[in-house]
């Protein structure tokens, strides 16, 4: 379960920043008072065009960033005063793989396994648990750098669950990638769903979304414009198409 | 946990070739190179000249010149070759074009000057840019007018005792050590120092910003272990980096001492082996790992900082000159260890290492600088955590 209650974000921004977004404000509002709620058992999606602030909101529900204003609890825990408890809990996978080209599938996992803490023979377990799931016991001694990004993928996910975390948090996943790939996320979140797990997802593209998700918040320029359930999502949109919905609903905001 | 992550960041570290070759290749071919490139040059140089015939111009018309009659003969054994003109601007212009390497001008009373138990004086044209030729002929000139000397002196039943009242005989009671520590003592430490610093560049902007560039950061930070725990152990590899490019080249030295041909002479050899013991090496590292640290305290946030690899290469590579400038100071004479240099890093560690190397510690100085640089390398891990805390940093 993720509790965001009332979040917002800024960053100072430096003189160099202040110059690439050429502006002359001394703060920049990356999320504005946010709220949502992520069920076990249930994937939430946050959709958003892009500099919306989906990836700040994400990044402050793992721990990486801390929220400015508000508070995130993630299974009931705080991520400002629990931070390191819910790094135990969370798997965390963003659309770049993440990964040590110069280090073996084997080599990242028991890294991993260690970083959170886990025994030698958990790691064992878990390992051979995920390498038959996704079918990576052909490569998995050979380096990173010389996979192929499917290859490289398989093992992005092995690296998320090899703590079989309770929340997953997946920062646009498939971005970048093909079909082919993309279909490995797309089954690791249907995966992560049937487990009961609590899973987000960050993403720019509305028929991902429709394909996976429970719940769904719509947010631009660090503001959420819509926050509920697919389903009513569906009946309450004004436009024929869910994209044409979803635009339109960014548009009429930053018309007003 | 952090011997996890720095044995995680070692393995990384060591199979990166760009590290790899700044880190172990260089450095421990450095000193080999160096040595023997530069002994057999010298030495090849020294025996080609040696072996030279000297090619020398000598203006016609002068006749019963004893030195040149002098000269005349050693064109038989080949030191000397005597050619002929008619005037000085020819003599110059053949030294210009490297046809001749002297050029020789009697003036006309030279001879009668020279019976006359007075001064002949000679003109010599050579040209300075060749080095070695004015030493090589003078010293062919000296067997000539000493002869001269010996028999005007004994014309004169004087015996070269009468005209020397007083022989100063200088007693140098400095050993051997303390020379080769105040001559060549300011070039250990100063490649020590500039490995040190090579050894930490690549892998800190490689542990650090390479994070970044290749997008493992946010996933190394939502791993249950503190930034701290992080820093720490990605920072005993940066150092350990330092402290490996220093002990090879170390390293490199001594096999080039021990079996390559640059020192022949035993008692100089011994004196350097002497040099080389293991307390030495022991205060040697306890002085450059709280330096090393400071490197990596000063490159890591810079690392942190930079976006790419290329912008921290950037930032760090003009700071090279900062540290080779001071690390200089060793070659040169007069700058002694005492309480003000003790507290100025680098050129601490510099002038310390001469003093070890020439057996002249005093270690209340050695105190100073071991507790300075401590102090300094606390200061830098502090600064290291409070950049690598921030979350602007971190996160492109």
């Amino acid at each position: 379960m993720i509790e965001v209650k009332n979040v917002s974000k800024t960053f100072k921004l430096n003189k160099k920043q202040k110059k690439e977004l050429d502006t002359t404000e001394d703060f920049s509002h990356a999320v504005k008072d946010v709220s949502f709620t992520c069920q076990p058992g249930r994937v939430f999606s946050l959709l958003g065009p892009n500099g919306a602030g989906k990836t700040t909101t994400l990044r402050m529900i793992s721990t990486i960033f801390k929220p400015t204003q508000g508070s995130i609890s993630v299974c009931g825990l705080d991520t400002v005063k629990e931070e390191l408890e819910i790094r135990k809990k969370i798997g965390f996978l963003t659309g770049s793989t993440g990964l040590y080209q110069r280090l073996t599938a084997n080599e990242i996992l028991n890294y991993f396994g260690k970083l959170y803490k886990l025994s030698d023979s958990e790691i064992e377990s878990r390992k051979k648990e995920l390498y038959a799931l996704l079918d990576m016991d052909s490569f998995q001694n050979k380096r990173i750098g010389k996979l192929s990004t499917g290859m490289k993928q398989k093992v992005s996910i092995a690296r998320t669950m090899i703590h079989d975390p309770e929340v997953v948090i997946f920062d646009e996943p498939t971005s970048g990638l093909d079909v082919i790939t993309s279909e490995n996320i797309i089954k690791l979140i249907k995966s992560c769903k049937e487990q009961g797990k609590t899973v987000i997802f960050s993403s720019h593209i509305m028929s991902e979304v429709d394909l996976l998700c429970d719940d769904m918040a719509i947010i631009d320029q660090g503001e959420i414009l819509f926050s509920g359930s697919m389903d009513q999502f569906r009946s309450e949109m004004k436009e024929s198409t869910l994209t044409g919905e979803f635009i339109r609903i960014v548009n009429e905001k930053r018309a007003s | 946990m952090i011997f996890n992550i720095f044995k995680k960041e070692l393995i990384d570290t060591l199979r990166d070739k760009r590290t790899l070759m700044a880190m172990v290749i260089i450095p421990l071919l450095v000193f080999p190179l160096i040595m023997t490139v530069f002994t057999s040059i010298s030495k090849s140089y020294t025996k080609d000249l040696a072996e030279k015939t000297l090619k020398v111009g000598v203006i016609e018309g002068v006749e019963n010149n004893e030195l040149l009659m002098f000269m005349d003969t050693l064109q038989m054994s080949g030191k000397v070759e005597l050619f002929y003109y008619a005037d000085t601007n020819e003599l110059k212009t053949q030294i210009k074009e490297d046809k001749l390497h002297f050029g020789m001008y009697f003036p006309a009373d030279f001879n009668s000057k020279l019976k006359g138990n007075s001064t002949g004086e000679v003109k010599i044209f050579h040209n300075s840019t060749k080095l070695g030729y004015k030493e090589q002929l003078k010293l062919i000139l000296e067997l000539k007018t000493k002869s001269i000397e010996e028999n005007r002196l004994a014309a004169l039943k004087v015996t070269p005792e009468n005209i020397e009242p007083i022989k100063l005989d200088f007693q140098d009671v400095a050993s051997d050590k303390e020379k080769i520590g105040k001559i060549a003592g300011g070039i250990l430490p100063y490649f020590f120092i500039i490995f040190c610093f090579i050894g930490c560049m690549y892998p800190s902007i490689d542990l650090f910003t390479g994070e970044k560039e290749r997008g493992t950061i946010e996933t190394i930070l939502t791993v249950p272990v503190t930034r701290v725990q992080l820093l720490i152990g990605k920072m005993g590899v940066v150092v350990c980096s330092g402290l490996l490019a220093a002990t090879l080249s170390l390293l490199g030295l001594f096999i080039t001492l021990q079996f390559g041909t640059v020192i022949e002479d035993p008692k100089l050899m011994e004196v350097i082996t002497g040099i080389l013991s293991a307390k030495f090496i022991l205060t040697l590292y306890l002085l450059l790992i709280p330096l090393t640290i400071f490197f990596a305290g000063i490159m890591i946030p810079i690392a942190v900082y930079a976006k790419s690899f290329k912008e921290a290469q950037s930032i760090i590579t003009p700071l090279n000159m900062i540290v080779i400038l001071p690390a200089m100071v060793g070659f040169f004479p007069g700058i002694e260890l005492n309480l003000t240099t003790s507290f100025i890093p680098v050129v601490n560690i510099v002038l310390s290492t001469k003093e070890i190397i020439a057996g002249t510690t005093n270690y209340g100085y050695l105190g100073i600088v071991f507790i300075s640089s401590v102090l300094l390398a606390a200061i830098a891990i502090f600064i290291s955590h409070k950049q690598y805390s921030k979350e602007t940093n971190v996160v492109i």
